[in-house]
């Protein structure tokens, strides 16, 4: 039985965990929240979710730095590894599935390591092709998986003329596909030239980004079972 | 307007690193500038450059010559160091495009593997003495007028090439004694590496810890995990040294005075009338963006921009980062007669 009072207390440890980077309480408070019977979609969303929320408020209120930032990223997947098994699938009218990597010449994959967890916290189908990644590749998956979005991240000045090839290239192939690139050199004037449909400027704005889509998507679940219920 | 003053570019460098008074700012920068235009009269292969002495200095030298550009610096990659250590690096020989260097393969794949060892041949390693010989070449060419000069890795970065980032981050913050353990030899790496620069003329070395950027680790990281570091680096050099850390710098930019080089480096990020007031007379390089301003910019953007970084009050008008070879010679020339002619 889920009572009020200990679906909070479930909701506050999980998110204290990611707050804290607390890896073992992620994975005991998840594995609690199971054996009584919570939601997992729940504990996901108003419990890491919310957690990772404030993580993103520290850092940039420049309490938390990156290293705080991917350990309790580390803290979200454990707890995200035992709950995501528990999560029952809703149709929500699009398919959600994503494309992710680091573009060729460049070997800094954090802020997209950050990017796409969030991606996997909303469920999505993320197709991470890693960091170092030739071009053409990324239109490959991209075709090969019919996937929503292509997420493009360069870390460095140096690496991130390769990004407007690639949109280029998908553009051709796929007018539809929706186009998000990020990274440290990369600005809005940048992305609009480019053509690209959005940009996250660093691993905070990344993290805001994602956390907003994922917020959409929360209120498209939401909705959903509405509609089911009504 | 021409120059009409009597110093060299090399002189009023040199000067200025001395503490002497200067006519000017000298427009220059210690991390690469490798330009399109250079490798095209050469006819060279950007991805060629990195592995050939004389093809290195000569494309470090062809910018002084095509633009005036007040230096000549090399090599053009970040992975010197890690490479002599045992990385193996890509030079993306394949591609006709322009992509810098990167580590293919680290030496350090766990906590466990940090207790690394630098080999005794350390300095006869990957591409030192190339690099090393390319600054002769450079000197040979054009040290007569311009300054000549080269970079190291800080620790913290060259600790990020050795091993994955993601684990030295986190390290940093769960284990911090055993990352500075590693700091601590790579410090002593860097000092090889650095004094075979020296003794082979550059008239000075800038060491690149943009990895311990603000906006990557916080102050109070830089102070207690990395400075002591740092000190320990330039106080065993002799030549004139440059700090350059990019990114958000303002509130650290006192600790790197505090390391003892000869002058620091900010990039555009930095509010540098704010850090003048901070730092007092200690010599500050900076801060136009390479890119946005310098390659993508027009040329009067480039030049409002410029007069901008000296009304801030930089002693040197220098680069946030590596100039993207892409870059407009016109420019770079633009640049310098807006720092040549500025309130004169």
């Amino acid at each position: 039985m889920v009572t009020a009072e200990k679906r909070q207390e479930l909701l506050d440890r999980l998110k204290n965990a990611v707050i804290q980077y607390d890896e073992d309480g992620a994975k005991e408070a998840s594995n609690e929240a199971l054996d009584i019977g919570m939601d997992a979609n729940d504990a996901i969303f108003n419990g890491l979710v919310s957690g990772m929320e404030e993580v993103g408020r520290l850092f940039e209120a420049q309490e938390y730095f990156v290293p705080e930032l991917l350990m309790s990223a580390d803290a979200l997947y454990a707890g995200l590894d035992i709950l995501k098994p528990h999560v029952k699938q809703l149709d929500l009218g699009v398919k959600g599935s994503v494309v992710i990597g680091t573009v060729e010449g460049d070997v800094h994959d954090i802020g997209k390591n950050i990017v796409k967890m969030m991606f996997d916290v909303a469920g999505f189908t993320v197709y991470d092709l890693g960091r170092d990644v030739p071009l053409d590749k990324f239109v490959e998956e991209q075709l090969r998986t019919d996937s929503d979005l292509v997420c493009l991240s360069a870390m460095m000045t140096t690496t991130m003329m390769g990004m407007k090839k690639v949109i280029d290239d998908l553009r051709t192939k796929n007018p539809n596909v929706k186009i998000m690139i990020g990274g440290a050199p990369v600005s809005s004037d940048i992305a609009d030239k480019w053509g690209a449909d959005g940009y996250a400027k660093d691993a905070n704005n990344a993290l805001k980004d994602a956390i907003n889509m994922v917020s959409s998507l929360k209120k498209l679940k939401e909705e959903a079972e509405a509609k089911k219920k009504g | 307007m021409a120059e009409t003053r009597t110093m060299t570019p090399k002189e009023r460098i040199l000067r200025l690193f001395a503490g002497e008074k200067v006519d000017r700012p000298p427009c220059f920068s210690g991390m690469g500038n490798a330009t399109t235009e250079g490798l095209g009269k050469l006819g060279y292969k950007f991805a060629a450059i990195h592995s050939n002495a004389k093809m290195m200095a000569d494309v470090a030298a062809a910018t002084y010559k095509l633009s005036g550009f007040e230096c000549g610096v090399v090599p053009f990659d970040l992975c010197v160091e890690a490479e002599a250590l045992g990385c193996e690096i890509n030079v993306y020989a394949h591609l006709d495009d322009i992509l810098y260097p990167t580590i293919k393969k680290k030496i350090i794949h766990n906590e466990d593997e940090m207790g690394i060892s630098i080999p005794q041949d350390f300095t006869k390693r990957g591409r030192i003495p190339l690099v090393k010989e390319a600054i002769g070449l450079v000197k040979a060419d054009i040290g007569g007028e311009v300054a000549v000069g080269t970079y190291v890795l800080g620790p913290f970065t060259l600790a990020g090439q050795i091993m994955e980032l993601n684990d030295l981050l986190k390290l940093s913050f769960k284990k911090p004694d055993k990352v500075g353990g590693l700091l601590d030899i790579l410090a002593d790496a860097i000092v090889l590496c650095a004094k075979e620069f020296e003794a082979a003329g550059a008239d000075y070395i800038t060491v690149r810890e943009m990895g311990a950027t603000s906006d990557v680790l916080s102050p109070r990281v830089f102070k207690n995990l990395i400075l002591p570091y740092l000190k320990k680096i330039f106080g065993q050099l002799k030549t004139n040294t440059v700090l350059h850390i990019c990114g958000k710098t303002n509130d650290i930019a006192p600790f790197m005075v505090e390391s003892g080089a000869t002058a620091i480096s900010v990039d555009q990020k930095n509010d540098v009338a704010e850090t003048r007031k901070k730092i007092g007379n200690a010599l500050l390089f900076g801060n136009y963006d390479p890119y946005n301003v310098l390659v993508a910019g027009s040329q009067a953007n480039v030049r409002q921009v410029i007069r901008k970084c000296m009304d801030d009050g930089v002693d040197a008008v220098w680069p946030g980062c590596d100039i993207w070879p892409t870059v407009p010679i016109e420019n770079i020339k633009a640049m310098m007669d807006e720092v040549i002619n500025y309130r004169r």
